[in-house]
């Protein structure tokens, strides 16, 4: 009652205001949730999908939307591509993952299930792809089920599957598809630091800083960009010489005791670098929130490096104008460079998922992933070795420049992500230690944020 | 107020301390627009240079994709789809925001009634309120409304904060008129809907487009409203712009955009000015 009365206001209003573009039209062809069930059963051929798909429509697609190159690809050749299919595509610009996420998880609280929803598509990793694991509001394992799978490595015994099968060490299910790979890469301002006194370990940067006081910083955690910087100094100072492996566990299989033990020696190099970051030498070292912030201060020499994900940052930043003229790629920290992939997922409640699978299968092919490459400097989330020798060399051709290094010395130098229940428990443990300089032992802090975390 | 302005005008009546703060004032208004001007044109503009070391124009030609204002002007920047939802929902929140307010502020001005400061004080308490608060609160009503994400819900959402300042308005405007005009109309024998027409409304004008500026000026400069209950699903200049400046730092396009949303404040600021200044009923 209450819901035709709101519609027919709804539609009263829309009308007087002569207000086109919204609709409310919803499909109500079959029992939601039937395709749903069809598709995961394996019972359903391609062909029959994409049918649905034209009839579906539409595919709202919630993305990241503070990169002009991204967003002119999006809509230039993603949307036109998609078309020519059938579907139109609707990009939804966002600025922040968490906020759809919480949408999502929203319209669910509010009774809005299977194709009652207003999210088809989105792009994810990390934590946000771990509360919508968590809350139940993924649409299903359809990663595998694909005509362009085949373009990537889902074989468990294959080693090299891992990035498209763990998220931040979270079982992905096979309920997102990875759309592009990406390295945690530090660039460097040659107007500043030669060659030379390029630092390679965490050791020559704190050498290089006291030096030059005052011109490093990295973005706080609880940022990705911060807490990737922290991972790969916990790597590099791992007391056991074992680097990544034991960040690999899960909380509950390593124990709070030993992660403060792994962690200790890395949180004291994260202390005794706060004086000779930027600010520091006044006592309040600064932080940038994100990495925009960062940028700036890059571009303004205010620090002489700018780590960040991003295997192609430094060109995306050299045509954008966003870095400064001389940045160049570094090898930094030798060994420790993270690699992860982020993934295109359809939440549960999608009113358009046989479009939104289409929209994954046109982002999964080579020809997306190579313009995609090309126009907005986003490496492949294909895996190379699944292609023909024509496809691979047309990803290759397809790929910008690198600066001062070689993809070859970028890939010899990869370290996996740390398991996302640890990212929780880090990133608490640096803010008591580095941002409120809790005096205790190490043992006692990562106790009580992971008590803490847990209730 | 009107009176003053003409008084401006002539700035050799004004002694020279008096020119000194006009100065200052004109420094503080247009100051902030230089650096947004030079940014929308600059490719790179580092610190400490006082100009881009490369402008746009100059980096035009190399660019693999369009830049600075070409970006602005192409479809990919969606200025155009953002400035016509952000005119059309502020026309149709100060209109209907009018139309709420009007007949709320003639009781409010002209009559006295017992609680009548409590309402006063209750109609600008939504002024009081954080936008963050409301906004997630409604949102999920709105959700189980069907509300979340349509222009509906976004221009209903506006009304909460602009009504307060239509209502203040007005009521004062109410105020300062009394109700003699309107007597004297009525003896005469005219009708209810001639003396809204013939001697309220003019009368009551002036400030019913000062209302209005405002109402129009709050709802196109709302961001966080608009963003939680529009979804991300409807564009207006704020939100655009939010996204681009949220790091901190403003590109050149970010500094385009944010100078377009200027341009309908400005041209409705020159527009009602002059419509105050020359209209003949104003004292």
């Amino acid at each position: 009652m209450k819901k035709t009365k709101s519609r027919a206001k709804q539609m009263l209003l829309a009308s007087t205001l002569a207000v086109v573009s919204w609709s409310g039209a919803v499909q109500a062809e079959d029992a939601p949730g039937m395709f749903r069930s069809e598709f995961l059963q394996g019972n359903m051929g391609w062909p029959e999908v994409t049918a649905k798909a034209r009839a579906e429509g539409t595919v709202n697609f919630y993305y990241w939307g503070g990169s002009d190159i991204i967003n002119l690809w999006i809509d230039q050749v993603a949307t036109p591509a998609l078309a020519a299919e059938g579907v139109t595509l609707n990009p939804v610009r966002i600025t922040s993952t968490k906020d759809t996420v919480d949408v999502v998880i929203a319209e669910l609280a509010a009774g809005r299930g299977e194709e009652e929803g207003s999210v088809d598509l989105v792009w994810v990793n990390g934590e946000n792809f771990f509360s919508l694991k968590q809350q139940n509001a993924l649409w299903g394992a359809f990663a595998d089920r694909l005509p362009n799978s085949v373009n990537f490595e889902w074989d468990e015994s294959d080693p090299r599957s891992l990035l498209n099968l763990r998220d931040f060490g979270v079982e992905t299910g096979l309920q997102e598809m990875p759309w592009s790979g990406e390295q945690y890469v530090c660039s460097v301002n040659r107007a500043h630091v030669p060659v030379d006194q390029t630092p390679a370990t965490f050791a020559q940067l704190k050498a290089y800083l006291e030096a030059n006081p005052g011109k490093f910083t990295y973005v706080k955690p609880p940022h990705y960009l911060g807490n990737t910087f922290v991972q790969s100094v916990l790597y590099a100072h791992n007391p056991d010489g074992t680097g990544a492996a034991p960040y690999q566990k899960s909380f509950e299989e390593l124990g709070g005791a030993e992660l403060a033990r792994l962690m200790e020696p890395g949180m004291e190099y994260l202390k005794s670098l706060e004086p000779l970051l930027l600010g520091g030498a006044n006592g309040s070292p600064r932080y940038p929130e994100n990495s925009d912030e960062l940028d700036n201060l890059f571009l303004n020499s205010e620090v002489h490096f700018d780590c960040k994900f991003g295997v192609f940052a430094n060109h995306n930043g050299l045509i954008t104008g966003t870095y400064p003229e001389q940045a160049e790629e570094m090898i930094f920290p030798v060994g420790n460079m993270i690699k992860n992939k982020n993934y295109l997922t359809v939440p549960l409640n999608s009113p358009h998922p046989a479009a939104a699978l289409v929209a994954i299968n046109y982002f999964s092919s080579v020809g997306a992933q190579a313009s995609k490459l090309q126009a907005a400097g986003m490496p492949v989330g294909l895996d190379l070795w699944r292609l023909n020798d024509e496809d691979a060399a047309e990803i290759a051709a397809a790929a910008p420049p690198h600066y001062g290094v070689t993809q070859q010395e970028l890939d010899a130098n990869i370290a996996p992500d740390t398991n996302a229940s640890l990212v929780d428990v880090i990133e608490a443990t640096w803010l008591a230690v580095i941002e409120r300089k809790e005096d205790k032992p190490l043992a006692d802090i990562v106790a009580q944020v992971s008590g803490e975390l847990n209730n | 107020m009107i009176g003053t302005a003409s008084k401006l005008r002539d700035i050799k009546a004004i002694n020279p301390w008096q020119r000194l703060l006009v100065l200052a004032m004109a420094v503080f208004t247009i100051a902030p627009f230089a650096p947004l001007i030079i940014q929308s044109l600059a490719f790179r503009w580092a610190w400490p240079n006082i100009l881009p070391t490369v402008w746009w124009f100059e980096q035009r030609q190399r660019s693999p994709f369009p830049l600075a204002w070409d970006y602005v002007f192409s479809p990919s920047s969606r200025v155009v789809e953002a400035t016509i939802n952000t005119l059309g929902i502020g026309i149709t929140v100060t209109l209907l925001c009018l139309v709420i307010c009007l007949p709320a502020a003639r009781v409010l001005g002209q009559r006295t009634f017992r609680g009548k400061n409590q309402l006063e004080f209750l109609i600008a308490l939504p002024l009081l309120l954080p936008e963050a608060a409301i906004g997630i609160a409604l949102l999920m009503i709105f959700i189980a409304l069907d509300l979340a994400g349509t222009y509906v819900g976004v221009i209903i959402v506006h009304l909460i904060p602009t009504i307060p300042y239509m209502a203040r308005t007005l009521t004062s405007v109410y105020q300062g008129h009394g109700t003699d005009a309107e007597d004297h109309a009525r003896v005469l024998g005219a009708n209810r809907r001639q003396i809204f027409f013939r001697v309220t409304l003019p009368m009551i004008l002036p400030g019913v487009i000062a209302g209005c500026l405002f109402t129009f000026l709050v709802s196109t400069n709302l961001f966080l409203l608009t963003f939680f209950i529009g979804q991300g699903h409807i564009v207006t200049l704020p939100t655009l712009l939010f996204a681009k400046i949220s790091g901190g730092a403003l590109d050149a396009t970010g500094a385009g955009i944010a100078l377009i949303a200027s341009v309908p404040g400005v041209i409705l600021l020159i527009f009602t000015d002059r419509f105050i200044r020359n209209y003949p009923l104003a004292e």
